[in-house]
């Protein structure tokens, strides 16, 4: 059951490589919050009460319902719906998203040998949605995008931490769901200001400072 | 007293939000900025028990000391700054509310001893430094802006994997605090703390403008207004390079010094070549004043890298780096206010047209090129001697010629806008607020050249190899 949750996971990144729509982005988004949630309750369930419920919290509400409401938001109110011409056709795009599963899954079995390595699918998978988060910001023209590129890689590491199962002491904890949180609500911020003093949402307009 | 201080920040900001006066928000950056210098102080002199979390040792004393000069000057400046800017009342508040919250953050980063810790407040100084940057809302600060947050927030996530690889290999360590770690290094499985250090120095590199990680540093440092500049180019460069300091010893305490330090030495050479690259065709003064902390990050790098007697020099060059910047920003600050361009073409004479800016544009200048009594005086000289004797030949010619060049080619920058321009043009002196704080950094700059067998025995508690 675990593992089926895992490789779902990775199929919502293989998904997103191949469309270019961005509600599909921000469902893609809300799936993989969803599917941290239930990861937690499978494998959390004998943690503490006040760190199950931040758990909960950063999952469900944070990852699966503000930030992709927040989004959904922000698309609508500026009208964007499509990432116009990605600069790599999407055969393409899909084929590097599928060398990186290839890359991380041999990592990952890779550091089997070592001493306390996580289990090859979460490790596997987790290297595998970090690089396509960074891949998606690489490729993409829209800043919106890479807001969506950055909120993949956080799901990405939390999928990591999740495999290491170490705890962090709560206030570490509530500090980084703090942290992800504003931030990602400031960039939306300065989405909307950019779209109204550049009247475009291109990456390619931010070259003025340059030397 | 640890909890006094990390707690009054946080009180006064939310009062400046309530309270929405001007008078008031003057008032509380002149208080705030004398009892938070007093504050670090007496904290550096008695040092208090250490709290689960927070605690003052050797090394980061120095920096919250630094830190708090620099507070001091750049929240005196502050107020004259409100004063001129023409902020409207609800923006003086945010600037106020943000500026004790950034004290906040700084503070809580030097202060605590546990790593995850450490990566909250690194990611929120990014947080609540981003709307000093775009408050302009001009396209240039909303560019910079967008690139310091988005750059900053990915290089932090990849601390963040560098944090979990580390947790994987000190599974039998009690926890993620530095006097943990430190205890029991030689546990750590050495090759998940190596990986860890790598992604750790990418997010905190990225954070303290290293090269080759370094590109949304000109952009933000120039785009901030002077105050906010001094701050992020004197403190909280420093603070960044607190987290690498910090894993670097545990690197050594764990037998695994070597190859840390060829990257620090490295990306701190790097630095310094693209550095004296752009400062041969400099055009804007806050970008060429930006790109230099780059390069005095990047000695201070460079130092920590060497190793050995290097140590010491290196943590002078970052005491004696942020108080010339810190003062140079704030001097760029007049000098844009009168010319109202940050193009060096269209600044001629500041020394004319207004002596007290002038001469302290000069002055700072003459400090962070360390000229004597400039503390870099020493660093540099002492790293180029502890370079030689470890045999690192090139590297040391390469440090040398490359100071050479972007001295040349910063002082004639610097030169050509103080000098020249229309002589007959009548004087106009800036305000006593304009002025007083850089003479307070420079004083401490040249009190720590100065005095220097005090200094470094207060240096030499924070020297860890």
């Amino acid at each position: 059951m675990e593992y089926a949750l895992i490789v779902l996971f990775g199929l919502t990144i293989l998904y997103i490589s191949a469309t270019s729509r961005l509600e599909v982005y921000i469902n893609c988004l809300f799936i993989q919050g969803m599917l941290l949630f239930l990861l937690i309750l499978l494998t959390m369930h004998d943690a503490d009460i006040p760190v199950l419920l931040l758990l909960i919290l950063e999952t469900l509400g944070l990852k699966a319902i503000l930030v992709p409401w927040f989004l959904r938001y922000i698309i609508r109110s500026n009208h964007i719906y499509r990432e116009a011409e990605a600069s790599l056709p999407h055969f393409y795009s899909v084929v590097l998203t599928t060398m990186i599963f290839i890359f991380s899954f041999f990592v990952a079995w890779w550091s089997t040998r070592l001493p306390d390595t996580p289990e090859t699918v979460y490790f596997g998978v987790s290297i595998a949605v970090v690089l396509n988060g960074l891949l998606i910001i690489l490729t993409r023209h829209k800043i919106i995008t890479h807001v969506m590129g950055f909120m993949i890689v956080e799901n990405g590491t939390f999928l990591l931490s999740l495999a290491v199962a170490r705890e962090m002491p709560l206030i570490v904890n509530l500090g980084i769901l703090l942290d992800i949180f504003v931030a990602v609500f400031l960039l939306g911020i300065m989405v909307t200001r950019i779209r109204s003093t550049f009247e475009e949402l291109d990456i390619d307009m931010l070259t003025t400072l340059k030397d | 007293m640890l909890q006094l201080l990390l707690s009054t920040p946080v009180v006064l900001s939310l009062l400046a939000l309530a309270f929405r006066s001007k008078a008031f928000n003057k008032a509380t950056l002149a208080f705030f900025a004398v009892f938070y210098f007093f504050c670090c102080l007496f904290l550096v002199v008695h040092p208090v028990p250490a709290s689960s979390y927070f605690a003052v040792d050797g090394l980061n004393s120095i920096f919250l000391l630094l830190q708090s000069v620099v507070f001091l000057a750049a929240l005196l400046y502050s107020i004259a700054f409100l004063t001129e800017s023409g902020l409207t009342e609800e923006w003086q508040a945010y600037y106020t509310a943000l500026m004790l919250l950034f004290a906040f953050c700084l503070t809580g980063l030097t202060l605590t001893t546990h790593l995850g810790l450490f990566w909250v407040f690194l990611e929120a100084t990014t947080l609540v430094t981003t709307p000093f940057i775009f408050a302009e809302k001009k396209r240039t600060s909303l560019e910079a802006a967008w690139k310091y947050i988005f750059i900053c927030s990915l290089g932090i996530t990849f601390a963040f994997i560098g944090i979990i690889l580390l947790s994987l290999g000190a599974k039998s360590v009690e926890s993620l605090s530095f006097p943990d770690l430190y205890r029991q290094a030689t546990e750590i499985n050495s090759f998940w703390l190596s990986m860890a250090f790598v992604f750790l120095l990418v997010g905190f590199g990225t954070k303290a403008g290293l090269a080759p990680l370094h590109s949304w540093l000109p952009d933000a440092h120039s785009e901030a207004p002077p105050p906010v500049s001094a701050l992020l180019s004197g403190a909280l460069l420093n603070g960044a390079l607190l987290g690498i300091l910090r894993m670097l010893e545990l690197m050594n305490r764990a037998g695994l010094g070597q190859y840390p330090r060829l990257l620090l030495i490295c990306m701190g050479l790097m630095s310094l070549v693209i550095c004296s690259v752009y400062t041969l065709k400099a055009v804007n003064y806050k970008r060429m004043l930006a790109y230099s902390s780059v390069e005095h990050i990047g000695i201070a790098t460079l130092a920590f890298g060497v190793g050995g007697a290097a140590v010491l020099p290196g943590l002078l060059h970052l005491v004696g780096h942020s108080l010339a910047k810190a003062s140079l920003f704030l001097s760029s600050g007049n000098i844009h206010h009168r010319y109202k361009t940050r193009d060096i073409a269209g600044v001629t004479g500041v020394l004319s047209s207004d002596p007290g800016t002038g001469r302290l544009w000069i002055a700072g200048f003459l400090m962070l090129s360390a000229f004597p009594p400039s503390p870099l005086f020493y660093s540099e000289f002492l790293l180029l001697k502890e370079m030689l004797v470890q045999r690192l030949y090139i590297p040391a010619l390469m440090t040398a010629l490359l100071l050479t060049l972007i001295l040349l080619s910063m002082g004639s920058v610097v030169f050509r806008m103080a000098f020249g321009g229309n002589s007959s043009a009548k004087a106009e002196h800036s305000g006593y607020l304009f002025l007083i704080p850089q003479i307070i950094l420079l004083a401490a700059a040249a009190a720590a050249g100065f005095i220097p067998s005090e200094f470094y025995a207060f240096l030499s508690r924070g020297v860890f190899l």
